[in-house]
């Protein structure tokens, strides 16, 4: 430094700025914790998407040699642990840790160390379940029933494998939940009552109060799984005090839970997004939030609905049904109150519209599906046939990829401060609708009609299933390349997407209110919270404001 | 799929009444979805009308949703109810299953069914049962979880360790029906068959004294093996 006359403010010893990766890397802020988890989930995506065309393309012809029995189990097991704990909870939950302190006004999270050890918890199970060169992979299947997954069965330690990586991610999604209870209970800004919330983060709240039930239960289960394999355990042996069903219990629980999540948090976001592109406040607010509690607790209640073909009773298998048919109430109020709210509107059938859209279709479907499984004598034809992976396709895949991509379309201004582009979206979304129809559509005709089991890695000829499948091998391919676009779309668009105001659709909620990106701190004010669409009443305000109205300028945030 | 058992025919009516409940609700929900998304596509400047559905609408909504539950319920208890009945053996049956069902034990076993017949006879994969007659599977397994399905005959069970299932049926003709095990059970599970034979009352006699007698004779050819040292 040369001397100089002005009065200059030196630090010694300051450090320098750390390179960005590091910065992300050791960062507590929601922001950060939020976009890796998002990110880290989108990759897993694409590879559980290598692994689904693996296995539909073993799948393509009868008794086809393409995979090993053994190869496609492995498959069939990393797939369904992929999909599930390192995909579409993930992505929900990463949704929720960045958008719910913005939307509720808040400058971070309530215990931010608690979210980051989360996040590094789910990283750590992904790297156990891909460390496979290290161990065999598990061999147990989607849920890896008990006593399959027992030592006696399989003796290699892919199932421990399996179980370190769920349970170490499970773990992860609990405090993040955590974290985000305390955050959602602590820290809403002046006059954000419960009443005022967003339905985003109303849909964050009840996911996880959620995952702290269902969470708590599959670390359970796992627990004892590992006592069982390691340490002479007997919890899932049948006899000497174990038994079998214990296992399908709780980690049905669970999946049940996590698919009630899944959707939650899909119609959380389209319920955010379908009112700003008609213009329109959401009809039946609080139904559609009252409904999203009623679905996580009648939801995850309806678990036996999954064990109707199991040595239980059959008042069981009756309270199984009542539970799953009464979902149809929450659901269908949503649904309905989803599509009154365009009724009416102005629709701008945007990116984010056309894909909230393709869920509502492909979720209503999967759910219709649900309830015909959900009918007890059904159930005993449908139970573990394909019609089962077509039915849960359509809901997930309507839930995680249809509605976890219009979340994306729709907050990719906020988390980038660019926009993704228009064309390659509607190319995207037209592509991905007719893969879902043309890959799931077959297996409701080959499991309903021919009953085709599941998990399966070959089916013989002659059982007339043959072109079901061979369809449903292409469609899952013209799947994966409309997906392969929008995650191509989401890379591009990070360097050379259209730059993003801070308020890009004209939304109502607080994240609207920050800067695209956000600043570290969020809010430089902390605007005061009058009604349930805030941004309309500070937009209002600007508009109707006595002084003259000065052009803020680009880096400060607009004050009303 | 053609039933052929009183209680998979049940099974199968309620199977399409379920058919034509999801396709109801899927045609509601994207038809009004589409409608909505063509009739209200808006023009720059138009003005999105005021109001919404009130506190009314929803628990009409609500209200008409609960109902339709409540009668997908009726429905499937009525024919749930039916298909687990124990029907009685018909005049072309078995004589001797007359009052009671014919009790076959199936193990399920990794990767092959075992069938236990009364008269102490076996047979691995292959299921001969005398057509028109009632039979109880009892469902049991040495192993893992396995689910034992002959959709055109019986609903689908589990077999679980530990446990007993069971499955009734009477199959209504002679013939061959193919059934597959729908439960993961590692490795050959994609192999793991099964073929339930209908055959008359004669013909099931015969079978398993037949078969009786050739595990008998099997048996005393191994023990006379051995005892002429002819195995170690």
């Amino acid at each position: 430094m040369s001397a100089s006359a002005r009065p200059e403010v030196v630090i010694d010893g300051y450090p320098r700025s750390r390179p960005r990766w590091l910065e992300i890397a050791t960062s507590a802020d929601h922001k950060d914790v939020g976009r890796v988890m998002i990110g880290a989930s989108l990759g897993f995506l694409f590879i559980a998407l290598v692994e689904l065309l693996l296995m539909r393309l073993q799948l393509a012809v009868p008794e086809n040699t393409l995979l090993t029995p053994v190869t496609f189990n492995r498959m069939l097991s990393l797939y369904g642990a992929t999909a599930i704990f390192l995909f579409a909870i993930p992505l929900a939950l990463g949704l929720f840790y960045y958008l719910v302190p913005l939307q509720i006004g808040a400058r971070g999270t309530a215990l931010p160390r608690l979210g980051q050890v989360g996040l590094w918890l789910y990283l750590a199970g992904a790297t156990v379940l891909y460390s496979g060169f290290l161990f065999t992979p598990s061999e147990a299947g989607v849920n890896p029933l008990a006593p399959l997954s027992e030592l006696a069965f399989l003796p290699n330690n892919g199932v421990d494998a399996w179980a370190a990586a769920t349970g170490l991610a499970t773990l992860g999604f609990v405090f993040v939940s955590i974290d985000l209870i305390a955050t959602l209970r602590g820290l809403r800004a002046p006059g954000m009552a419960w009443r005022r919330l967003p339905v985003f983060s109303w849909a964050a709240a009840i996911s996880s109060w959620l995952m702290l039930a269902i969470g708590a239960v599959m670390l359970a289960a796992i627990a004892m799984l590992l006592i069982d394999r390691n340490l002479d355990g007997i919890f899932f042996a049948d006899g000497s005090g174990g038994a079998p069903l214990l296992w399908e219990h709780l980690s049905w629980i669970f999946f049940t839970g996590a698919y009630m999540l899944i959707l939650i948090t899909a119609l959380g976001a389209i319920a955010e997004i379908v009112p700003v592109f008609s213009r329109r406040p959401l009809a039946g607010r609080s139904t559609v939030i009252a409904s999203l509690a009623a679905i996580a607790a009648i939801g995850t209640l309806a678990w036996m609905q999954n064990m109707l073909t199991s040595p239980i009773g059959l008042g069981w298998m009756y309270y199984a049904m009542v539970m799953s048919l009464a979902l149809i109430v929450p659901f269908g109020l949503v649904l309905f109150n989803l599509i009154a709210t365009m009724v009416g509107g102005t629709l701008q059938l945007r990116a984010p519209l056309l894909f909230a859209a393709g869920a509502i279709s492909a979720i209503s479907i999967g759910l219709a599906s649900e309830v015909s499984h959900s009918m007890v004598a059904v159930a005993w034809r449908l139970h573990n046939t394909v019609d089962a992976t077509a039915a849960t396709h359509f809901a997930l895949v309507g839930g995680s990829v249809f509605g976890g991509f219009a979340a994306l379309y729709y907050w990719y201004p906020k988390l980038t401060g660019r926009t993704m582009g228009e064309t390659l979206a509607r190319i995207s979304f037209w592509t991905m609708a007719i893969g879902t129809l043309l890959a799931f559509v077959p297996l409701f005709l080959a499991g309903g009609d021919q009953g085709q089991v599941v998990d399966a890695y070959k089916f013989f000829s002659g059982t007339g299933v043959s072109a079901d499948n061979l369809i449903a091998t292409i469609g899952a391919f013209v799947l994966a390349a409309g997906i392969l676009l929008t995650l191509v779309n989401a890379i591009l668009s990070r360097t050379s997407g259209a730059r993003a105001g801070h308020d890009q659709w004209g939304g109502d909620s607080l994240e609207w209110f920050t800067l695209s990106p956000p600043e570290p701190h969020n809010f430089d004010v902390l605007p005061d919270v009058r009604s349930e669409r805030p941004m309309r009443d500070i937009r209002e305000a600007i508009a109707h404001s006595t002084s003259p109205a000065e052009p803020a300028p680009r880096e400060t945030q607009p004050v009303a | 799929m053609t039933p052929h058992s009183p209680g998979a025919d049940q099974i199968d009516t309620l199977y399409w009444i379920g058919f034509v409940v999801a396709a109801v609700l899927i045609v509601a929900v994207n038809g009004a979805l589409i409608y909505a998304l063509r009739r209200y596509r808006g023009e720059r400047g138009a003005q999105p009308e005021e109001g919404g559905a009130g506190r009314r609408t929803q628990v009409r909504i609500g209200g008409a949703l609960a109902i339709f539950a409540a009668a997908i319920f009726v429905l499937s208890v009525i024919y749930t109810d039916k298909a687990q009945e124990t029907p009685a053996t018909g005049p072309t049956g078995l004589a001797a299953a007359d009052s009671e069902p014919l009790q076959i034990e199936a193990t399920g076993q990794q990767w092959l069914w075992r069938y236990d017949y009364p008269n102490e006879a076996f047979s691995y994969y292959k299921l001969v049962v005398p057509v028109d007659t009632t039979v109880e599977l009892d469902l049991v397994s040495t192993d893992v979880i396995h689910t034992w399905d002959v959709p055109e005959l019986a609903p689908k069970r589990d077999a679980v360790p530990g446990k007993v299932n069971h499955v009734v049926f009477r199959a209504d003709e002679e013939g061959v029906f193919d059934g597959q095990t729908a439960t993961f059970s590692g490795q050959a599970y994609a192999a793991m068959r099964t073929e339930v034979q209908v055959v008359s009352p004669e013909a099931y006699e015969a079978f398993v004294e037949r078969q009786k007698s050739d595990i008998q004779a099997a048996q005393d050819r191994v023990v006379g093996l051995i005892e002429e040292g002819d195995v170690p």
